[in-house]
């Protein structure tokens, strides 16, 4: 059988297409210079300092990047890193602007001799974060090999993970479960999703993430063959032994119930799906994704059962209509929504009894769940704010939406570069997908055609997801954007899904080993 | 078994997301951003006017109200009006929302009109905001001045007063004030949240004194006795009477239930029979009662409606003065509507009932008598220029209606005449000014709402003035010397 992986490597050996990668980086970092020019001529009419530091050094970054990919992944697709680059960049150029703004105000907090800011945009941190990103995905593509040459030195391939899946889905299960452990685990906005490491936050969740997909592609590799194949048939959909299906089950369920308990139900979405389409590419299967989402639907009803998950009803109230909730509105048992906001009565009396958050004590007293919809609105301002064509990088009022350098960050990106600036970001994130796709289809190793598809997948989702929720599409749930959150965790972790599917699509495209018993056989070389 | 085929369908699955992802972004940014900019909660709409310099307001050479800034970022900048109170009801308050001047001409203030973007278009082009343009008033400011201090000083406590001048040759407003006012600092955009409550306060002022509506365009009293200056015009021009025609003054018994009508004096003029002149001078009710009766509602309405009644009246592109009225036809408590009958008729005619003008009407009626017949509209922003200075606007009179013949006009004046000569208002001789006065009873326990109506100089006039004050007394001693002193101010330039 001719399969389709067959047919693009028959069109594809020999490339290297290291020129045309070259030349998309120097449109890449093109791009991010005038990001940053043209944040600074907006607001101060001169080209700013920071376009030489941050913009030099990502400069300095992604062409080390380039060489090492030329150098070592040489038929690797030209397109992943400049795309990664590009939106990293764009990242960057966004904190630095909105950077320059949250700093008027820490000026003034500290010379109000008030402690600063913490929740604010750290364009200097991000762009250590941009270092230690590329770095690690240097070193990755350092370090994995191809996969043919699993006996020499250092004999790391992406296919090595295959060896320790239960490890790694142990490790993965043990990420998620730290930011619960008291001591290291902390709560920030909400969700209990960060350990704190010294002076640095970690989100275990974006590196759980890429060990569950290792996992997943490992399990499934060794017992797809039994689970599309024996199963009973219950109606049309073919029900699977529950000894091919325990194992999986029983992480999946673990970590989707420790998701639901730090309240992190972006990344709970983004495991589902990541299950159910490794699942469905593992096995070909529609029942399967049948079943899984019977699944999540068996599990938001018990959700919405429990006391502590009253918020995912409000969620999906809030998403349907958000106004109420503006500035604070208190979901009553008669499902009826009651501003409690500044400006009510009962606010102002807990506001003068110094209640921490007077809006959750006053909801608290009419028996209602509390929520706020105003992030979600005033993202969207944000976006009415910059209608088709934006207001120009520098020129918007970005930081009037809270979180407007973390997870609102495509809004922010949408007042300033408009509807026009999105769909080009949205077609480079939808391009990595497609890339990783292909990767996965000219892979010729089974584990590595899942753990592609899975990597390629679950970006692709997480990117739906937080643009999603932002833009008012699907109910908000707190993700990082790739590449153009601030935030170290997220950064590190999609630079080694990058150099993962760098390594990969090296692997997938390079010409095959020579076949020395069929010497006689002409072997025809490209001359290009 | 090959993993190819669910690839590929997870791939244009992916695909599906981000198209999802793009017709959502374009819903939002393409057909929502509208509402999305225009939506109440959204605080950008308001920021956005305050981050640059609006325009500034003037008059005769006075600076009125400026923007500084105020050294924060939001708002960055404020609005200062000198002797707020004394010139809010021409030049209105701004804090996003605007009322009077500041909003009928904000897109030129704020620098968003046409006229400015599209002179600055490379400005707009390369980003940099353009920057309002600044108002000059009609207004006169120390006869402006004057009025506020007066009206103040003569108002009873707890009532209104308020007063206007409109120039009748062009129909420039030289001065419109009124009592009570209230300081358009105090909730102008550097107030905050403090003047957003501000606002509400006196929104919500108790009693009949609203500071936000201003007296002199915006609110509408009885007019009383100075409207019988209205019904005489009526009269002259449909009952073919002149200021000569001998008229019965004596009691008149009204139609329906038979009460008689009483007259303020019944010796002199009003003692049975007299002149029209003599009926005015001394205000004779019975006369203009019978007129109103022998016109009949529906003539009278519509003669009224020639000098503005009926609608509200244009002083700028969106700055409208309240609509005075004779009415036809009146709503009860309960909603019912009743038609103006006989005795309300009569009464009508002396500008009781339910007959109700602003002091701007009542000064385009004398100006319609100083004039010739010929009203002039009623403007107040006389120029407009760019900060380069170049000329945006400037005004050009036009009339506003032709509300009677000449002739009867040079009557009305010399009745008007008659009325400080030798009638209800005597106690103006010397002070160069002609009018009627009127005292409007607005029954118990509401003082009387006193009117003096007319125009100087008392030969070859050309100001036309309208000046109310509520309390007890009347329109001859409580408001005649009112005008009389912002006349003196006017006409001292």
């Amino acid at each position: 059988m001719s399969g389709l992986g067959a047919q693009i490597r028959a069109h594809l050996p020999y490339q290297r297409r290291n020129a045309a990668s070259f030349a998309l980086l120097i449109f890449a970092m093109v791009l991010t210079l005038s990001a940053f020019a043209e944040v600074g001529l907006a607001r101060d009419g001169k080209i700013p300092g920071g376009l030489f530091v941050y913009g030099g050094g990502l400069a300095v970054l992604a062409f080390a990047a380039y060489f090492v990919q030329a150098k070592f992944a040489p038929y690797a697709d030209p397109l992943l890193l400049p795309l990664a680059v590009a939106l990293n960049g764009v990242g960057l150029a966004m904190i630095y602007r909105l950077d320059l703004d949250t700093s008027e105000d820490k000026k003034a907090a500290a010379a109000a001799g008030k402690k600063l800011v913490a929740d604010a945009a750290d364009a200097p941190g991000q762009l250590m974060w941009t270092f230690v990103g590329i770095g690690l995905f240097v070193a990755a593509v350092l370090i994995m090999r191809d996969t043919d040459r699993t006996d020499a030195p250092l004999s790391f391939t992406p296919k090595t993970a295959q060896r320790y899946t239960y490890l790694i889905g142990l490790c993965a299960v043990i990420l998620l479960l730290l930011p619960i452990v008291p001591g290291i685990g902390a709560e920030i906005n909400g969700a209990r999703v960060w350990i704190r490491l010294g002076p640095f936050s970690v989100q275990p969740g974006e590196f759980a993430k890429l060990l569950l997909v290792v996992f997943f592609a490992g399990y499934l590799v060794n017992k797809r063959q039994a689970m599309s194949l024996i199963g009973k048939k219950a109606g049309p959909i073919s029900l699977p032994r529950a000894r091919d299906l325990g194992p999986i089950l029983v992480i999946w369920f673990f970590c989707l119930g420790v998701l639901f308990m730090q309240k992190d139900l972006g990344t709970a979405l983004l495991f589902f799906g990541l299950f159910v389409s490794m699942l469905y590419i593992a096995t070909q299967r529609v029942s399967w994704v049948m079943i899984g989402i019977g699944l999540l639907a068996i599990g938001v009803f018990i959700a919405t059962l429990l006391p502590f998950m009253g918020h995912v009803n409000q969620r999906i109230d809030i998403w349907q209509n958000p106004k109420p909730y503006f500035d604070g509105g208190c979901l009553l048992d008669s499902g009826k929504v009651v501003p409690v906001n500044p400006d009510t009565d009962i606010f102002k009396k807990y506001k003068a009894q110094g209640s921490i958050s007077p809006g959750f004590s006053a909801c608290a007293e009419l028996g209602g769940e509390y929520s706020d919809s105003a992030q979600l609105m005033k993202g969207l301002f944000a976006l009415g704010q910059g209608g088709v064509l934006g207001t120009g990088l520098g020129q918007g009022e970005p930081w009037r939406t809270p979180l407007s350098f973390s997870d609102f960050i495509f809004d922010s990106l949408g007042e300033e570069l408009g509807l026009t600036g999105l769909m080009v970001l949205l077609l480079v994130y939808a391009l990595i997908v497609q890339r990783g796709m292909k990767t996965a289809v000219a892979a010729r190793d089974p584990f590595l055609k899942l753990f592609a598809g899975g990597v390629s997948f679950v970006l692709g989702l997480q990117v739906f997801v937080i643009v999603g929720g932002v833009t008012r599409l699907i109910p908000l749930t707190g993700l990082t954007t790739p590449f153009l959150s601030q935030g170290g965790s997220s950064l590190m972790a999609n630079w080694i899904l990058i150099a993962i599917l760098v390594r990969m699509s090296h692997d997938a495209r390079k010409p095959a080993p020579q076949a020395i018993q069929d010497e006689g056989m002409t072997q025809i070389v490209s001359t290009r | 078994m090959n993993m190819d085929k669910p690839i590929r369908r997870v791939a244009i699955f992916g695909l599906l997301l981000f198209f999802g992802l793009m017709a959502q972004v374009n819903y939002v940014q393409g057909s929502q951003a509208e509402d999305l900019r225009t939506d109440p909660n959204n605080s950008r709409q308001y920021s956005d006017l305050f981050n640059s310099p609006r325009g500034t307001i003037s008059a005769g050479g006075v600076v009125l109200v400026t923007s500084q800034e105020t050294g924060k970022d939001n708002p960055k900048y404020g609005r200062s009006y000198k002797d707020g109170p004394i010139f809010a009801p021409v030049t209105g308050y701004f804090n996003g929302n605007a009322t009077q001047v500041e909003r009928a001409y904000n897109s030129l203030l704020g620098g968003k009109d046409k006229r400015i973007t599209q002179q600055r278009w490379f400005d707009t082009f390369i980003g940099k905001k353009a920057e309002g343009a600044n108002l000059e008033l009609s207004i006169n400011t120390e006869a402006q001045r004057v009025a506020y201090q007066r009206l103040r000083a003569q108002t009873q406590e707890g009532r209104r007063g308020g007063a206007v001048v409109m120039d009748i040759k062009t129909g420039a407003i030289q001065v419109a004030a009124s009592w009570p006012s209230f300081d358009p600092n105090e909730v102008a955009p550097q107030a905050g949240e403090k003047g957003a409550k501000r606002l509400q306060e006196l929104d919500g002022a108790r009693g009949v004194l609203k500071p936000l509506v201003d007296n002199a365009l915006s609110q509408t009293f009885p007019p009383g006795s100075s409207f019988k200056a209205v019904t005489s015009a009526v009269g002259m021009e449909r009952l073919n009477l002149s200021s000569s025609t001998t008229v019965n003054t004596g009691q008149l018994i009204l139609p329906e239930s038979g009460r008689p009508l009483p007259n303020s004096h019944d010796s002199g003029s009003c003692a049975g029979q007299a002149p029209l002149k003599g009926a005015f001078a001394e205000s004779c009710n019975t006369s203009f009662a019978k007129m109103a009766l022998d016109l009949g509602i529906q003539q009278l309405h519509q003669g009224a409606e020639k000098f503005g009644f009926g609608k509200r009246v244009t002083l700028e592109p969106d700055m409208y003065a309240a609509k005075s009225d004779v009415p036809l036809t009146t709503q009860d408590a309960s909603g019912k509507t009743i038609p103006t009958g006989g005795d309300a008729t009569a009464r009508s005619g002396i500008g009781q009932q339910d007959v109700r003008a602003t002091p701007l009407q009542m000064a385009m009626v004398a100006a319609a008598i100083a004039n010739k017949g010929k009203i002039m509209n009623p403007y107040v922003v006389q120029k407009v220029r760019a900060k380069d200075q170049s000329e945006l606007y400037n005004a050009s009179p036009k009339q506003y209606a032709q509300a009677m013949s000449a002739d009867h006009a040079a009557q009305l004046a010399d009745m008007m005449r008659a009325v400080v000569s030798e009638g209800t208002a005597k106690n103006l001789q010397g002070r160069n000014i002609a009018g009627k006065t009127g005292t409007a009873e607005q029954g118990a326990p509401i003082p009387n709402s006193r009117w003096f109506v007319g125009f100087g100089p008392v030969e070859n006039p050309r100001y036309a003035f309208a000046v109310i004050t509520e309390g007890p007394g009347d329109g001859a001693t409580n408001a005649g010397p009112v005008a009389a002193d912002i006349m003196a101010a006017v006409l001292r330039k």
